[in-house]
């Protein structure tokens, strides 16, 4: 069964969606009138996989000891096991329809 | 009335944007500021801070919507109370933030946000990761790009936004009913369109 709402929405989507999403302004750069220096932060990307993330989050925490410890010998490479990804759709990007 | 502009969002500007929906506080004035390729769609109201009542949040949501659907623009969606003292502060944010502005349409452009659900029965026995799996193997082709959003009920099967062309929102309606064809046992709710809420993720902040 589908329960449509086509050209119109639900309240609760709605809600969701545009009280937690969308452009955010900082109040004082909506009421000043001389030119503030602003910083815009563009969240475009979201991170490929949780997995590989705490992956090389662990990698880094190991590195991070050995160096603290004195272990690292900075003259030799670093290896770190890369692991095969799979294709992801960053947040917002596009990809071509499949043929 | 004071000067307090409410920004629904920012469009590309070409001079003949006219919308016709009742915005926020009741307003029916609702125009364009403009500066260099951007205009922000706005109304005017008395407070800063608006009420987070349902209707203005509909008004909210009405408002971009009689931009994407009846002007056929696309549309990069401020978050509910970004309300501006006046012109000049509005325009400040138009100037300085053009280039992130400008991409963030580019990136959207031609496109509406369309949100699917898919809700089991309680107690329904159901292999969430397939029928997620089949349901994207189905929109994918149909849409430029997915966020999955929040599963916040044991119910809630499948929730998704999907980035679609506006050429191609007559097939992802064949596929939606593909979908709903497939899963009886599964209630589909499917809404929109909505302005690419969950496509653009931007924070301006004053240093």
């Amino acid at each position: 069964m589908t329960q449509r709402a086509p050209e119109s929405s639900s309240l609760a989507d709605a809600l969701d969606r545009i009280l937690d999403k969308g452009i955010v302004i900082d109040v004082w750069a909506r009421i000043s009138i001389i030119g503030l220096e602003l910083i815009t932060i563009e969240a475009r990307i979201v991170v490929a996989s949780v997995d590989t993330f705490i992956h090389y989050a662990e990698e880094i925490t190991t590195l991070e000891q050995a160096s603290a410890e004195g272990e690292l010998d900075t003259g030799g490479k670093i290896a770190i096991d890369e692991r095969e990804e799979t294709e992801t759709r960053p947040k917002g990007t596009r990809t071509q329809p499949a043929t | 009335m004071s000067d307090n502009l409410y920004a629904y969002g920012v469009t590309p500007d070409d001079g003949s944007l006219a919308v016709d929906a009742t915005g926020v506080d009741g307003s029916e004035d609702v125009s364009t500021v403009s500066h260099g390729p951007l205009a922000a769609v706005v109304s005017p109201v008395d407070d800063m801070d608006p009420e987070r009542t349902d209707e203005n949040v509909r008004a909210h949501d009405d408002v971009l919507r009689a931009v994407m659907v009846d002007a056929e623009r696309t549309v990069v969606p401020m978050q509910f109370g970004m309300v501006f003292k006046g012109k000049r502060p509005l325009k400040n944010i138009l100037r300085t933030g053009r280039p992130t502005f400008s991409r963030s349409l580019n990136d959207i452009d031609g496109t509406y946000e369309l949100g699917v659900k898919l809700v089991a029965e309680e107690g329904a026995t159901v292999d969430r990761e397939a029928v997620a799996e089949r349901v994207d193997e189905r929109l994918a082709p149909v849409s430029v790009g997915t966020v999955e959003n929040d599963l916040f009920s044991d119910r809630l099967v499948v929730n998704s936004s999907y980035l679609v062309e506006r050429d191609e929102r007559e097939a992802f309606d064949e596929a939606i009913d593909d979908i709903d064809e497939a899963y009886d046992a599964l209630t589909l709710q499917y809404t929109g369109p909505w302005a690419p809420y969950n496509f653009v993720d931007v924070a301006i902040e004053a240093k």
